[in-house]
Parts: structure tokens; C-alpha cells; sequence
């Protein structure tokens, strides 16, 4: 890929020369009315006590090994190939929504960070932590008791891990047309993909604002989506639209993770923006990722069985019904931390000319 | 069974040699195969250029030889270790649970008729008064039978080789995860100073040095480099210490007095400044600059394009439609693979149907192709698919699929993809699709190593 690099450790040292906490900030990130962020964390938006007796009362949920030992017991019956493991990993791969013999615990808790993405307060609504009302986060009920989601589970260890590591997950947010990080009533957030790696500090664990990012507007075109926002007291909120952020996991397989409807709400500092991009996850496609990202054996660490949770998925959808009525999506948010960053754009011409070239080193 | 014929030259022709800046003129890289370190041999083997693997020992009918090195899967190791024939004539009939997340004892797919390992896998045995040579060496079977052996590893034929030069039966291409303990062809050394390595590609055989991508410039001339100040701000030459000699087919040539630069087939070598991806192809991006291979990949028949994706390039149906390669192995002991048409369809049928083939047709179609359609090439092929059993049709079938197969298995799409370039069924099957399931044909990854 065509190189456009920009001198970025002048740019992390003007940036670390004029570093401040304060929510005005200097002038170093927010430059040309713009400032750009990375994303450097991200795990689903739950609610978890210690113990998870609040939101897990009866326990955790089966993965696929309890239940493959329920569906056949160690009994000495001679069983095949095909009806056993063939015929569950078919169920990963063309779930259905018939009942099955397995309870699925669903997270009973009425607190659930998120959003409010319909604008009401119904009676399946949660309240945030912080107290506010109608969070729309039907996801957080589906697997909020799945172990592999929560504190500790490999999951919630190595997605944020592997968005760190690996540029294909890279994300960028650009705001423009800002005039202040406080208040400003018309704002546009830009996603793109970033090419580059993480600026880690020194101890690798905290990532640190003033690096930069080139724009992957070659491969990367599926990522960029446009939104118009606003910044309230230091939040920015943007309207609801369509995205799709990058989603490789175990073993390389670039899959995604596509939201019918999504929207940023997000502290921001000069520094870094946090909060959550909440909004309906289309379901097909974020079972999809599940299984492409996490196979049957990585699930099993987690006590996560795709087939059952597909299941859930449906019954506690809420949005994008289809002609039939049936909901396609359901409500959830990320939790997510970016790090101020610096966006090089490419020359116009980088987008196609290169794609010709290997049809010749192919052909 | 076996319809071999010793015509090497005729094979070799049909081979791209070379990289993209010196295919140009077919009758020169005709003879551009790529150079081996001439091992000595015993008598009845040789060395046979393949299309994929580059040079590969075969014995004197031309089959390629295979070897079967251990691997570590999640609850045990499968394959042979040095000097110790695993591969048997006892037909296994259950799972060996080596793959997690499933046990062991669940009865094979077509147990009946299942092959044993050494009917799919013949040993290439050596007479009682054979005498090693080399790192060639002679190992005891089990049945107390001798066995040829390359580097301690015994030595084995596929009979999914059928013309000298084929590598259907086994690729050095990388797998992950649970992958089976797949059978590789064994090679020569490549003939390459220590400062080189040859990485498998899906696109060729890649030229690296230090791991990263070399390239050679159309405005070099033989043995002489013409990157000047600018270039070198974007350009490393490929430095040959005082002490380095020529070898094979890279030579030295002194760039600026003192100064050495490596050349391969006379053209120049230089690393991209700043690629931080090894075996990259991002330089290539740079006009008049190109990859360098010591053997190229036959180019994909007329039907395929180029197609850009998410993560970097596929191949692709005339439609864009990205196109997916099924891969399978068994958990047996013997971990024999199922991704060939030969082999149990229930593997696959699981995955692109549900266990339903009428369903595998709908979602994962075969890549169509006229019935006598040719590809210039052995590892690409027409095959006749008889489309609900997911079997070879017989020849005189009403009812069969002529469909595009690369090494001799066929190739599909998703019909769930929704745009050109779409990977979405890239890693669709068990354990991410390195056990049973479909990857997508990827030309060149630029995030990770999906090409290699």
C-alpha cells in the first residue's frame, strides 16, 4: 500500500509539549476545527456485581461441551460422527429457532449501561448506573450471564486485546466542524479505518493521545459512515446511523460487526473520548462474527453455545422488524475508550490504480 | 489408476516462471525454473518442478513424495515423528478426540468402505539392500518392511497424483488452530544464500529476506541498479556482506564502489522502506515495481478475476462474487482429509447445508464451468460433480455439475455475500474453517497472513 507517512513523533511531541486535562484543551489535537480519536478498547456494555447473584441468580449459562454431554451422555452407547458433532456444528452454522431441551439464562438485572435509542422508557427498558432511564440493551439480557462475555471470560480478555493488536480493527473517529470539546450544536463524525498501529506508553497497558493514523480508504471503504452530532457539556451525541466496525479475532478471519443503527455518545477531553456506541445489532450479522471470530472450541472456554444464544437473540429482539413482523435486531452498546489521534487522509489517487496491479502477478 | 507420464519438460512449459517483470518474454522464462540445492539422490528419485510447491522429489514415475510431521492439536499430537512410521494398513473407524472441542470413540463418516492410511498414502519403500544417502535414510515399518525417509520423516505418494509434478495430495500452505497434521511435499533445500528465504504464497513462491518482501524495478538493467537519491529515500538495496557469493540464481554486482547489492535472474534487489508487514506486497503498489518469485502460481483460468476485499485481494467469479476453497481432515489417528470429492461429503454437507446437499447448492454454489473449458494449467481443472452426493460424476452422468477445481477440489461461492469482495464466509465451518470449512482465496492479505 502506498505510503503517505507524516513525521508522527513531531506530531506526539507538539501534542505532548501542550497535553492537558482541561476540556478546552490547547490547540495541538483540535486543529482545522477537527480532532480524531482511535479506538483503543472495547468490550460490551454490561452490568456486573462481584458475585453475579443480582443479575445471574441461578448461575450461569451451558456451553458446548455440558450440553454436548447432556445430548450424549458417556454411557457406552456407540454414537457417529455425523449425528453428534457434525450435527451440532450444523446447528452453529444454520441455527434455528425450534425450542430445545437446554434453559437459557437470561440476566435479570434492571441496571444496564447503553443507551436510549427509541426516545421512551418501556417496561423491558433498563436504567444506566449513572441513573438514567429507557437504556435500550437487550443484548446485555442475552449475555449477560454467558461467561464468556463477562469480567474474567476469554472473551471479554481478548477482544480488547486483539482490537489493540491487530490494524485490521483499527477504528478512527473525525470530528469536524468543532468548535469547542464543550458545547457545540452541529458537529460531523466521520469512521474510517486506520492503518497504524497503537502509540502504547511505556508499560504497554495505556495507549497515548498525539499519534497518528493513516486513513484506509482502500481495503477500508465498507468502514466509513458519516454522522451528525452534537456536544453537550463535554458529550458528544450523535444521531443514529448505520455502521459497521471491523471485527478480526481468533485466527485471522476478518469478519465485522454490523450494527443496522447505531449512534456515538461519548465523553471527550483533548485527549480521548469514552463512553459507548450503542444502537441495534443486526443479528444475522453479529451471530455471523460470533462464530467466524470464536469457533466451538474458543466458545467452550466461555460456556457459550452459539445455537442456544442464537435463540435468545430473537426472542429479545427489538428493532427492524421484517415483513412478517419478526425483530432483526437487538439493542446493545460497546463500551468503548479512544485516544486522541492524528488522521493523514491519502492522495486522491490511491483508491483503485494499485487493485489492477496484481491481476497481473495473478494472471 | 495411475496414468503417469515422465514428460517433464512438457509439464515445466505450462508453469509461470518468474516474476511479473521477467515473464514478459515466454520462450526465456520457459527456462526459468527455479534452482535447488542439488542433493545427491538414490537411484530411482528425482526432483520435479510443481506448479505450486516449486521444486519436489518424486520417485521415478513421477509422483511427488510427501512426508507427515507431527503436529500438536489441542488434546494430543498427530502425525509421525522422526524415524517412526505411523501411517499403518489398519483402517480406523473412530475419532481419536486430538480436536477439541469433541471426544473421542464417535464412529468415521462411510466407516465401511473408509481407506486405511497407507491405501491413500503409499510408503515409498526401499529395497532390503538400500543404502542411505545424504539425509536420505531408510527406516523399519511396523510390518518390518523398509521405508524411504527424508530428514528422519518417512516418505509417502498420494493417489490423488495422477501426472508427475501434481501436489494435490499435500500443500505447505499455513494452517492454524486445529487444522489436521496435514501431509507437505518435500522439497530440496532452495538454492538461496543464508540472507533468503522462499515463503508460500497462494500467488507464488515469494522471495524474502529477513522475512520481508523483496522487489526488483523495470528501470534496472541486468546486474546494474538504476535507483538513484530519490529512490533510495523509498528503496533499500539488498546489501551483500564482503564475504557473500554468488548461489544459484542470485548473484552480486557492485552497485557503487565498494558497495555489493544482491540480484536475482540479474534484476537488482531492494526492500520497501518502512513496510512493516513481512511477505508484503504494498511495494508492489509502486508502478514499474514488482515481487519477486522464484515460481510463480499458474494464473487462474478466464472465469476468475481480482477482486478487492475488506482485508486485500480474492479471487473472484466474473461477478465479484469472492471465491472459497473447502478445507477438511478428519479426527481419525490417521487424520485423513475429506476435502476432496473423493472423500465423505458429510463433512462438508454439514457445513455449507445443514447436513442437506440440496441446501449446500443453494448457499455454497460450485463455480460453474464449460464442460470443455481449459485452464492452461494442472492445478486448476474442470471436474464433473455429481451435485447431491458431492461426488466425482461417472463419465457417462446426466445429471453432473461441470464445476472449476483447484488441486483437483472444487472451488465455490457464497450466495450470501452481498457485494463484490464480500468475505463473509471466510473462517465459515469448525474451528474457524481449518478443520472443516471454507476459506476464502485470498491473493494478498495486507493485514495478516491469509495469503500465505
Amino acid at each position: 500500500m502506498k505510503k503517505y507517512l507524516a513525521p508522527a513523533v513531531a506530531l506526539a511531541a507538539t501534542l505532548a509539549a501542550g497535553s492537558s486535562s482541561a476540556i478546552e484543551g490547547p490547540a495541538a489535537a483540535l486543529q482545522n476545527r477537527t480532532i480524531a480519536y482511535v479506538l483503543s478498547s472495547e468490550y460490551y456494555a454490561l452490568y456486573q456485581t462481584k458475585d453475579a447473584k443480582a443479575e445471574c441468580p441461578t448461575g450461569f449459562n451451558d456451553g458446548p461441551r455440558e450440553q454436548f454431554k447432556m445430548l450424549f451422555p458417556d454411557d457406552g452407547t456407540k454414537r457417529t460422527v455425523v449425528d453428534t458433532q457434525l450435527a451440532r456444528e450444523a446447528e452453529v452454522w444454520f441455527p434455528t429457532l425450534k425450542p430445545e431441551a437446554f434453559p437459557f439464562k437470561e440476566a435479570q438485572s434492571k441496571i444496564a449501561p447503553g443507551a436510549n435509542l427509541d426516545g421512551k422508557v418501556g417496561p423491558n427498558d433498563f436504567t444506566s448506573p449513572t441513573g438514567e432511564p429507557g437504556i435500550d440493551n437487550q443484548l446485555y439480557r442475552a449475555i449477560g450471564c454467558i461467561y464468556n462475555y463477562r469480567d474474567g471470560g476469554e472473551l471479554w480478555i481478548i477482544t480488547t486485546k486483539w482490537r489493540q493488536q491487530h490494524n485490521f480493527n483499527r477504528t478512527i473517529i473525525e470530528l469536524t466542524d468543532v468548535d469547542s470539546l464543550v458545547n457545540d450544536d452541529d458537529v460531523t463524525v466521520t469512521t474510517y479505518r486506520g492503518l497504524d498501529k497503537l502509540m502504547a506508553g511505556a508499560t504497554g497497558a495505556e495507549f497515548l493521545p498525539g499519534g497518528s493514523q493513516r486513513v484506509d480508504t482502500r481495503w477500508g471503504k465498507e468502514f466509513i459512515y458519516k454522522f451528525h452530532g452534537k456536544i453537550v457539556n463535554g458529550e458528544l451525541i450523535t444521531e443514529q446511523g448505520e455502521l459497521v466496525l471491523p471485527e478480526m479475532a481468533a485466527f485471522e478471519d476478518p469478519s465485522v460487526l454490523p450494527y443496522r443503527s447505531a449512534m456515538f455518545k461519548l465523553k471527550l477531553t483533548p485527549e480521548k473520548a469514552e463512553g459507548v456506541i450503542a444502537g441495534y445489532f443486526d443479528i444475522e450479522g453479529w451471530y455471523r462474527q460470533l462464530n467466524q471470530g470464536w469457533a466451538t472450541h474458543h466458545q467452550s472456554y466461555g460456556q457459550e453455545s452459539a445455537p442456544s444464544l442464537y435463540r435468545a437473540l430473537y426472542r429479545l429482539a427489538d428493532a427492524f422488524p421484517d415483513k412478517t413482523g419478526k425483530n432483526t435486531a437487538i439493542s446493545g452498546a460497546l463500551d468503548v475508550k479512544f485516544t486522541q489521534v492524528f488522521v493523514q487522509h491519502p492522495p486522491q489517487e490511491t483508491s483503485e490504480a494499485p487493485a489492477k496491479k496484481l491481476i497481473q502477478v495473478a494472471h | 489408476m495411475r496414468l503417469m507420464r515422465a514428460n517433464i519438460l512438457a509439464i515445466t512449459a505450462l508453469i509461470a516462471f518468474g516474476p511479473v517483470a521477467m515473464a514478459a518474454d515466454s520462450k526465456k522464462t520457459a527456462a526459468m525454473v527455479e534452482d535447488y540445492e542439488h542433493v545427491p539422490l538414490p537411484p530411482g528419485f528425482q526432483v520435479i518442478h510443481s506448479e505450486l510447491e516449486g521444486p519436489v522429489f518424486a520417485d521415478a514415475a513421477g509422483h511427488t513424495l510427501y512426508n507427515w510431521p507431527s503436529k500438536g492439536l489441542r488434546n494430543g499430537d498427530a502425525g509421525e515423528q522422526k524415524g517412526k512410521p505411523g501411517c499403518d494398513n489398519v483402517k480406523q473407524t473412530e475419532t481419536s478426540g486430538l480436536m477439541s472441542p469433541y471426544p473421542p470413540g464417535l464412529i468415521l463418516p462411510e466407516v465401511e468402505t473408509r481407506p486405511t492410511c497407507t491405501q491413500v498414502w503409499p510408503p515409498v519403500l526401499a529395497s532390503a539392500d538400500a543404502k542411505p544417502v545424504g539425509k536420505w535414510t531408510v527406516v523399519t515399518r511396523n510390518d518390518g518392511s523398509k521405508q524411504w525417509a527424508f530428514d528422519g520423516y518417512p516418505l509417502y505418494t498420494s493417489i490423488l497424483d495422477t501426472m508427475p509434478g501434481q501436489t494435490n495430495g499435500g500443500t505447505h500452505r499455513r494452517t492454524r488452530g486445529d487444522a489436521p497434521a496435514y501431509r507437505k511435499p518435500v522439497s530440496p533445500p532452495p538454492n538461496l544464500p543464508p540472507q533468503f528465504r522462499v515463503e508460500r504464497q497462494m500467488t507464488g513462491r515469494l522471495l524474502t529476506t529477513g522475512g520481508f518482501s523483496v522487489y526488483a524495478s523495470d528501470k534496472d538493467g541486468p546486474n546494474k541498479s538504476n535507483c538513484d537519491a530519490a529512490c533510495l529515500r523509498q528503496w533499500k538495496p539488498v546489501l551483500a556482506p564482503a564475504y557473500a557469493k554468488a548461489q544459484g540464481e542470485l548473484s552480486i554486482f557492485e552497485r557503487s564502489p565498494g558497495v555489493n547489492q544482491w540480484a536475482f535472474r540479474k534484476k537488482p534487489l531492494y526492500t520497501h522502506l518502512d513496510e512493516e508487514k513481512p511477505a508484503s506486497f504494498e511495494g508492489s503498489d509502486e508502478p514499474g515495481w514488482h515481487n519477486v518469485f522464484t515460481t510463480m502460481a499458474p494464473k487462474a483460468p478466464a472465469d476468475f478475476i481480482v477482486q478487492a476485499s475488506r482485508g486485500g485481494e480474492v479471487l473472484a467469479d466474473k461477478k465479484g462474487n469472492t471465491v472459497y476453497i473447502y478445507m477438511c481432515g478428519d479426527d481419525a489417528i490417521d487424520q485423513l482429509s475429506c476435502d476432496h470429492p473423493d472423500t465423505p461429503q458429510a463433512y462438508r454437507f454439514a457445513m455449507c447445508g445443514g447436513g442437506d446437499p440440496k441446501r449446500c447448492l443453494e448457499t455454497f454454489p460450485y463455480v460453474i464451468a464449460d464442460k470443455n473449458a481449459k485452464s492452461g494449467s494442472m492445478a486448476w481443472s474442470v471436474v464433473a460433480i455429481e451435485p447431491l452426493t458431492g461426488k466425482k460424476a461417472a463419465p457417462d452422468s446426466t445429471t453432473a455439475l461441470h464445476v472449476w477445481a483447484f488441486r483437483d477440489r472444487p472451488v465455490y461461492t457464497f450466495a450470501r455475500d452481498k457485494f463484490p469482495g464480500d468475505i463473509g464466509a471466510d473462517g465459515w465451518g469448525e474451528f474457524n474453517a481449518w478443520r472443516n470449512g471454507y476459506k476464502a482465496f485470498w491473493l494478498r492479505d495486507d493485514f495478516r497472513n491469509n495469503a500465505g
